[in-house]
């Protein structure tokens, strides 16, 4: 499973398990937990997995902050600790979906063959895994039953017609199976995909360049080759390409197209609420941040944007405990912790003339 | 300004992009395996590194040290074990690049006689070696089948081939051969392969890229090339990747460029390194595999009609399980199972694991390195390697030689050293390997920034030595000193309608109820030659059956040779000569 797709897994499955406390319960835990979020986003695994390891001594019984740290680890094929933590969480809150999902993955690089058999079976049928039966189908191969592992992948390829690392499977499966021409049309599937992969690679690097050396307007015409209106990878990569050049304004388009080939993709949600933020069309930043906040709660840049967008659109109300969320992830962050004092004085010195009581009920918290 | 504009600009600095292109070579960014408990086995091998005591001195040079500016002062160089004197010792030769702006006098290729005593006399200049220049790959073979083995060497710019002339010297023909590039090319990989067994050997090249320092960016001059978050050269990934090319010997000194009949240009282009050309399916007919960096590695097969058909991603060679590129460097053939079929081992980049893959036959390859064991180790980038059995006892071990290729990672990074130790895993049998990190002896443990590696028995004692190139420092020569008894069966082969040098001969022993099958290349590890002496550890049994698969297509059988010799086995004609090294060393 590609990395990106490990970690968007990871956090859909995260937020299947909001977190009982608050941030004011376990204030450093939460800090840790912000900054591994923010060291995996950055795809710095193995720092990111310290610091989940931080904040879970201070709060062993996070679930939420358990599983992402298993998925960190299962992103670093670190297999035996990944499988420890998953099934601490299978044992607080019982067989979930989910956990069985990455559990399989274990079993089959463990070479247990029969589990992820026993696992993924059910998972065949659940929309939110697609890949299930991708999975289901390399157990069988696994487990030497070449024919199970034949159909499975059928169903795979027709449930990820998109998908190179499935058609490359099912193809070496049709070559061991004797049935060279199924095979070649597998990897002629296969190699179309890795050619667009490497098309967009190469025209990313050029439109790199053209962003950093030519005006937009000619740097555009290099840059949309990458658009493909089906396909919300190349639309989220063109529209972070664009915002990284500070292409505010052609970033949205296809970050908007990202989000609606995509309503998952926390990046797309993320980039566009940024982006408009930046362009200070601060109203519309707003749903977007928030749907990026809602996939992916821990993050503090998307809370400290939001946060920013809110108080910008004029309601503190709804911005300080989004800024105080967002501080709790990363107390370091002086400017998010400066911003958060002066939001808490204004909301005090807003409300002190109008009523005492409101006054001593705020100094009482 | 006002304090909602103030939080709305601080929000915004805050604001990070990551839109980044894939830079550099392809990793998959994972942790070692947990290592299990140890065998507690004895390993009866010990390797210290003799080289400078050897006589190997001079450093390999390869750009600046301490700093990389570009791609071609990073990939490093072959390194060959030979006989050009045919003297039954194995010569020395160390291929070299160079540095930018400045072809340094100390920067050439380098020719190393055997003295026959454990050290070596450099020749270079006698034998008409001298030369300054980016090398990378080396090829040894008798190309005009005159009894002399010759030299192809590949660089950024021109490759060279050197004509043997039997005196002890070496004649440029490489343009009378007409193997003159129109234009610079970066030949990398390069291997003697006799693809259409008319018995001559014809040439085959993979080059890695298109380069020139003109339009590449040095190090720090394109923000988006860094690793860690320090600034490192540009590419592979950006630069444009390359086709193979193949020449036909014309049997007249010349050769045939055939890429485009042969079908190799039908091939997509990739980041080619380490060319090995073995005949895989038994078939008899030999086979091209290209180990390639953070592309498709390729697998050509044979059609037996003049044409190659590349077919890497249908048999399962080109990527690993996950149908994704990995950074193929070296490629070492050999039958790890003893299951009397070749498969392979190809190296990576670090935080990914080595491929181990074995042959399965019609329905290709299947790549068993993590049930191998061999996840435990994906801390280093990896280059030269060998399936070789170091310790006689029967069962082929595994070597690899590693190094990075950003020397500036490490003084922000502690943790991402530069010059890494070598890597030794030993075979305990039924497919299962275990990595030997306090056995093995001092000079598996030592550091060096390393690429080439050769494996051949300089000091005609019995076991497998290895020779390795490293970078901007002088070769180490790795000697072995095998204990334990085990005994061993060399195969020196000698062609006669086949290729004179046998290369793309398989041989298989039996011996003890095993059958390994071990295959001439003339290229294998990283851009390396190994010695052309097939070299089987026994164990306890004291002799072996033979069966040779000719490159010509013959095949030969011999039964019950005895353990502890090399014997060379002349074409349909069976054993011609049968030497134990004591006499040969005059020790006997």
């Amino acid at each position: 499973m590609p990395a990106l797709s490990r970690l968007l897994a990871a956090l859909v499955l995260a937020s299947q398990f909001a977190p009982a406390q608050t941030p004011q319960d376990r204030p450093g835990a939460t800090a840790h937990a912000g900054a591994a979020a923010r060291m995996m986003q950055e795809r710095r695994y193995a720092e990111a997995a310290g610091e989940y390891e931080r904040s879970l001594a201070q709060d062993p019984a996070n679930d939420m902050i358990r599983i992402e740290y298993a998925t960190c680890l299962f992103a670093q094929e670190r297999d035996q600790d990944a499988r420890a933590q998953f099934e601490m969480e299978i044992k607080r809150l019982g067989e979930q979906p989910g956990l069985s999902y990455y559990l399989a993955q274990l079993d089959i690089r463990a070479y247990k063959a029969e589990d992820a058999i026993r696992r993924l079976k059910p998972l065949t049928a659940n929309p939110a895994f697609p890949k299930a039966s991708f999975y289901l189908g390399v157990a069988y191969l696994s487990a030497g039953q070449q024919a199970l592992a034949l159909r499975a992948l059928e169903q795979a390829a027709r449930d990820n017609p998109a998908d190179p690392e499935v058609h490359y499977r099912l193809g070496r499966v049709y070559m061991l199976a004797d049935r060279s021409a199924d095979g070649d049309r597998e990897f002629d599937l296969f190699r179309q995909a890795q050619q667009t992969r490497r098309f967009v690679e190469e025209t990313g690097h050029a439109c790199m360049e053209a962003l950093r050396t030519q005006p937009i307007e000619q740097a555009r015409v290099v840059c949309e080759r990458i658009a493909d209106l089906h396909d919300a990878q190349r639309m989220l990569w063109l529209g972070e390409l664009y915002a990284s050049h500070r292409a505010y304004a052609e970033a949205l388009g296809p970050l908007r197209t990202a989000t609606e080939l995509d309503p998952q993709s926390f990046d797309a949600w993320h980039n566009l609420g940024r982006s408009f933020f930046l362009l200070k069309r601060y109203g519309e930043a707003v749903p977007a941040l928030k749907k990026a906040a809602a996939l992916n709660p821990g993050y503090f840049d998307t809370l400290n944007l939001l946060a920013a967008a809110l108080h910008a659109s004029g309601d503190d109300a709804a911005a300080l405990p989004v800024l105080e969320r967002a501080h709790a992830l990363n107390p370091a962050d002086g400017a998010a912790a400066a911003a958060l004092e002066r939001m808490r004085a204004a909301r005090s010195a807003a409300t002190q003339p109008h009523s005492g009581q409101s006054h001593e009920a705020s100094e009482s918290r | 300004m006002n304090r909602r504009d103030l939080i709305i600009l601080l929000a915004g600095f805050a604001a990070t992009a990551r839109a980044q292109a894939p830079v550099g070579m392809a990793s998959r960014g994972i942790a070692p395996q947990r290592r299990g408990a140890p065998s507690g086995r004895p390993f009866h091998a010990t390797f210290h590194d003799v080289g400078v005591a050897a006589g190997l001195r001079q450093p390999v040079i390869s750009g600046s040290a301490g700093h990389v500016d570009y791609i071609v002062e990073s990939m490093g160089c072959g390194i060959a074990f030979l006989d050009y004197d045919n003297d039954g010792w194995l010569d020395i030769f160390v291929l070299s690049g160079t540095q930018r702006g400045a072809m340094l006098a100390e920067s050439s290729n380098r020719l190393y006689r055997n003295n026959r005593d454990g050290t070596f006399s450099e020749v270079t200049r006698e034998a008409g070696l001298t030369h300054q220049g980016w090398g990378y790959g080396v090829t040894v073979g008798d190309f005009d089948n005159d009894g002399f083995d010759d030299i192809f060497i590949t660089q950024w710019g021109q490759n060279i081939l050197y004509h043997n002339n039997g005196d002890g010297t070496f004649s440029d023909v490489t343009q009378r051969a007409g193997l003159l590039n129109p234009e610079p090319r970066w030949g990398t990989g390069c291997t003697w392969v006799d693809y259409n067994r008319d018995g001559l050997l014809d040439l085959f090249v993979s080059h890695y890229l298109w380069f020139d320092f003109e339009s590449v960016p040095p190090t720090g001059k394109n923000p988006d090339c860094n690793y860690l978050g320090v600034p490192v050269y540009f590419g592979p990934r950006g630069l444009p990747p390359e086709h193979c090319q193949l020449y036909r010997n014309n049997g007249d000194g010349t050769f045939t460029d055939v890429t485009k009949s042969a079908g190799i240009d039908l091939a997509a282009p990739g980041y080619g390194l380490t060319a090995v050309a073995v005949d895989y399916e038994g078939t008899g007919w030999p086979d091209i595999h290209v180990a390639s960096d953070s592309t498709p590695s390729l697998l050509f097969r044979n059609q037996r009609d003049g044409r190659l058909v590349e077919r890497g991603v249908e048999l399962g060679a080109a990527l690993n399980e996950y149908g994704k590129e990995q950074a193929g460097m070296g490629l070492a053939v050999g039958d790890f199972e003893n299951s009397g079929a070749l498969g392979f081992l190809k190296t990576h980049f670090s935080e990914d694991t080595v491929g181990l893959y074995r042959n399965l036959g019609p329905g290709g390859f299947e790549d068993v390195a993590m049930r191998a064991g061999l996840g435990v180790e994906t801390r280093y980038v990896s280059w030269g390697a060998g399936i070789q059995d170091f310790d006689n006892d029967g069962l082929p071990d595994l070597f690899w030689a590693t190094g990075g290729v950003y020397p500036e990672i490490e003084r922000a990074h502690a943790d991402h050293p530069f010059k890494t130790p070598r890597v030794l895993f030993r075979n305990l049998g039924g497919g299962k390997f275990e990595q030997l990190l306090d056995l093995g002896g001092p000079a598996i443990q030592e550091a060096h920034c390393s690429r080439g590696v050769a494996f051949g028995d300089f000091d005609n004692d019995g076991d497998v030595d290895i020779l390795i190139m490293n970078v901007n420092e002088p070769p180490s020569l790795l000697r072995n000193d095998v204990v334990g008894g085990g005994h061993w069966l060399k195969v020196k082969l000698v062609g006669v309608k086949s290729n004179r040098s046998a290369i793309g001969a398989t041989v298989i022993a039996t011996y003890g109820g095993q059958h390994q099958a071990q295959a001439l290349s003339a290229q294998s590890s990283y851009l390396s030659v190994n010695d052309r002496r097939l070299h089987f550890g026994l164990g306890s049994a004291l002799t072996a059956d033979l069966e040779i698969r000719w490159p010509s297509g013959a095949k030969e059988k011999i039964s019950g040779v005895a353990a502890d010799r090399v014997v060379t086995v002349r074409e349909g004609e069976g054993i011609v000569k049968a030497e134990t090294f004591a006499i040969a060393n005059g020790r006997g």
